[in-house]
């Protein structure tokens, strides 16, 4: 009797002390919020990737006809038709992707391109849009995503005024930024005391458009038609 | 509770006088050597360099001083009364921080630039830690910075500009922001006798030279940080001329514009934000001429004295705690 | 039991006598990462009232389960599923603001307010004294957050929720809105917390 009652102690005893056991709650826990948090992430999901997707292509539209255009267009139920493509560019063996944004008007005309781009500014990296004309060869608008530049100075770059600057411009040679005063087609005026951010925004410009345009250019000519 | 606490905070009750007093420095072992004397030194010293600048920049020299000084004083009586302290307006110390500020400052700055630094310099930079003495940065650069990185767009390089059109002798960037963006050099006889453009103070160098070596053999500015912080930058300036596309001018131009030499003996040398023995000076010295070439050559500004300054001021404390000296017959 | 303080009393003190930013001086990463826009803070302070409302009520309901070794792994447990689903709800519907906090949302796991919480109030009181003390907690903290961002939009762009305050002509010191500005305030404001309460005390002194 009495060894058997000090072993069923001693089991219960060791039984209490187990670890997984004093962790039973833990582990409920754990796998009930682990469900919950499923749940919600089921639930959500779908709309922050909505909420990503349209970030950028909310924009898109105002890139290739400008706000006003785009408002109305889209008040007259005719927007633009956008469909994301990638443009891989072979660039000293290493092979590098952009996304680029193919735009048409309801009737299947093309409207241009809008190519997303980024690179170092002042501060941190910089994430911009801009778009090109079906031809790819002048600019049609501009718009950054990202930037983390200086406030009050580098963080400039986002104000329309400034940007507006890059509508028109044409593709052929390097934009250039200059101080005081931009005079030539290629010159951009850089924002006071903000010379580098500017440079920067500009460099990206040049850069991507060094890569993409002759892509864009072809594909422009000769489209896939697949549904016309 | 509250009682204690104010005891304790009057460490020197009239009614006893200690045989050996706790100040905070600057130390001073001379009698004759008193913090007065030591700003009144300190702003003979600087008479050639305001003379230069109020010769090239003329009514906005003027202005900025005064403004300067009108509002570390000021600033100074403020902060002093509500402290419960006596007025220290006398020791000078408020009137330096106040034309250093202000040669440190483009003379285009607006008005509210140099108010705002003034009581920048001497309430967070100087009262706040506890008064003259007890600050661990320099109050004229800590109000300095304040200002350029709050007001950049009108104190940048744009600044500059501006007050060399102003005053119609030098319509270009200064000698450093010309370097920085377009790689230009400037002549050298016009950055070493200071028909340049930039701050207020910093153009001449002639004007430093003769304040500063005034300041070294008064013993009011220790040798060894201006002797440090030059060495190193000609050091670093020659290791980039040699590996760059060597012109051999680069170290010059790197010692002669900017704020170098009115940095290395007119705000380093503050007796106060830097180390106490002699090795610590130089080493003091050496760490603020290798970080002005660092910020110059690598980072996003032309100019690199002010923060070189402030940084090396956090380590002072840290290179005395290294440099103590060993007592004599120690090991 | 006896001696813990009843539910008012959690309540009023959050606020004020124990504020915890300028009392406890606790959760001072987003007190100085996200001060720099009113509307950037009270998001903030509201995901922070959230997480501790929750986890102090779930801790409350589990108080006489908790097993003095394991608790801070369960109170962890709690406030990171807490944060997650504040996190994802932000991502849904206020997806610009979630961009502008960044990885401060998910860092209010390691905020040591509500950890703080759990332990002195949730994991020995009753949940309905939790309940209060969370959003006791949770106005004082949205207060010091709103006090200090305030202070650094104002200055910073002469504006307020975003709408301009002071005239145009205002020089914005554009060092309020960088790291170096919240700094300085909360140096300031916590400076003034104490004059205040030096000064009250000297009263009741006195008194």
């Amino acid at each position: 009797m009495t060894t058997s009652s000090s072993t069923i102690s001693e089991k219960s005893e060791r039984f209490q002390n187990s670890y997984l056991l004093q962790a039973w709650l833990v582990i409920g826990l754990a796998l009930f919020f682990g469900i919950a948090l499923t749940g919600i992430q089921i639930a959500l999901s779908s709309r922050i990737e909505t909420n990503k997707k349209k970030e950028t292509m909310e924009k898109v539209p105002e890139i290739i006809l400008g706000a006003n255009h785009a408002q109305n267009q889209a008040a007259t139920d005719k927007s633009l038709k956008i469909e994301q493509r990638s443009i891989t560019v072979d660039k000293n063996n290493r092979k590098k992707v952009y996304t680029v944004f193919e735009t048409r008007y309801p009737d299947g005309k093309p409207a241009g391109w809008v190519a997303k781009a980024s690179g170092q500014g002042y501060a941190d990296k910089i994430e911009l849009l801009f778009g090109v004309d079906p031809g790819a060869t002048k600019l049609t608008g501009l718009f950054i995503l990202e930037q983390k530049e200086t406030p009050g100075l580098g963080n400039k770059i986002t104000d329309q005024h400034w940007r507006d600057q890059f509508i028109l411009k044409p593709t052929g040679r390097m934009l250039k930024v200059v101080k005081g005063g931009a005079k030539g087609p290629y010159e951009i005026d850089a924002i006071t005391g903000a010379t580098i951010s500017s440079k920067s925004v500009t460099t990206i410009i040049n850069k991507t458009l060094a890569d993409i345009q002759k892509q864009l250019a072809s594909l422009a000519a000769n489209p896939k038609e697949d549904n016309q | 509770m509250t009682s204690q606490s104010e005891k304790k905070s009057d460490p020197q009750p009239e009614s006893i006088k200690p045989a050996i007093n706790v100040a905070p420095s600057p130390h001073i072992v001379d009698g004759s050597f008193t913090t007065r004397r030591m700003m009144y030194d300190v702003l003979i010293a600087l008479t050639p360099v305001i003379c230069v600048s109020v010769y090239l920049f003329e009514m906005y020299a003027v202005r900025q001083i005064l403004i300067c000084l009108a509002s570390c004083l000021v600033a100074e009586a403020l902060f002093i009364r509500i402290r419960g302290k006596s007025i220290t307006l006398m020791d000078g110390s408020a009137a330096v921080t106040g034309v250093i500020l202000a040669l440190s400052l483009p003379g285009t700055a607006p008005w509210y630039a140099g108010v705002i630094a003034s009581v920048v310099a001497i309430g967070i930079g100087k009262i706040i830690f506890g008064g003259l003495g007890m600050n661990i940065f320099n109050p004229a650069m800590v109000g300095r910075a304040f200002v350029m990185i709050s007001f950049a767009g009108v104190m940048g390089a744009a600044a500059y500009e501006h007050a060399g059109d102003a005053v119609n002798i030098i319509t270009q960037a200064t000698p450093l922001n010309a370097f920085k963006q377009s790689g230009i050099v400037s002549p050298l006889t016009d950055m070493f006798w200071g028909t340049t453009n930039g701050s207020l103070g910093e153009t001449s160098a002639i004007a430093c030279i003769i304040g500063g070596l005034y300041l070294c053999i008064r013993r009011t500015a220790s040798w060894e940080i201006p002797f440090g912080v030059i060495t190193m930058m000609v050091l670093i300036a020659g290791i980039k001329d040699i590996a760059g596309p060597f012109s051999g001018r680069l170290v010059l131009h790197h010692l002669l514009g900017g704020a170098a030499l009115f940095g290395a003996f007119f705000i380093a040398t503050d007796p106060v934000t830097s180390p106490l023995t002699r090795k610590g000076k130089l080493i003091f010295g050496a760490g603020v001429g290798a970080l002005i070439m660092l910020l110059r050559l690598f980072s996003g500004y032309p100019e690199g004295v002010m923060f070189a300054v402030l940084l090396m001021n956090a380590l002072t404390p840290l290179i005395n705690r290294w440099t103590i000296p060993i007592p004599l017959g120690e090991e | 039991m006896a001696d813990q303080p009843t539910a008012y009393e959690r309540f009023i003190q959050g606020i004020l006598p124990e504020n915890p930013v300028y009392r406890q001086v606790l959760g001072l990463c987003p007190t100085l990462a996200v001060t720099n826009s009113m509307n950037a803070a009270l998001t903030m302070a509201g995901a922070v009232a959230f997480v501790l409302l929750c986890a102090n009520i779930v801790t409350s309901l589990i108080r006489n389960l908790l097993r003095p070794h394991l608790r801070i792994v369960i109170f962890t447990l709690t406030i990171a599923t807490f944060v997650t689903i504040a996190d994802r709800f932000l991502a849904a519907y206020m997806y610009q603001m979630s961009k502008t906090l960044g990885p401060y949302i998910p860092l209010i796991i390691v905020n040591c307010l509500i950890i703080c919480r759990c332990e002195v109030c949730a994991s020995k009181q009753s949940v309905w004294t939790a309940a209060s003390d969370a959003a006791g907690q949770s106005i004082g903290y949205a207060l010091a957050l709103s006090s200090i961002a305030g202070i650094r939009e104002i200055l910073g762009t002469g504006m307020l929720f975003g709408f301009r305050l002071l005239p145009e002509i205002w020089p914005d010191w554009v060092i309020m809105v960088l790291p170096p500005g919240a700094f300085i305030t909360l140096g300031l404001l916590l400076g003034a917390a104490n004059w205040i309460q030096i000064v009250q005390s000297k009263k009741t002194d006195n008194n």
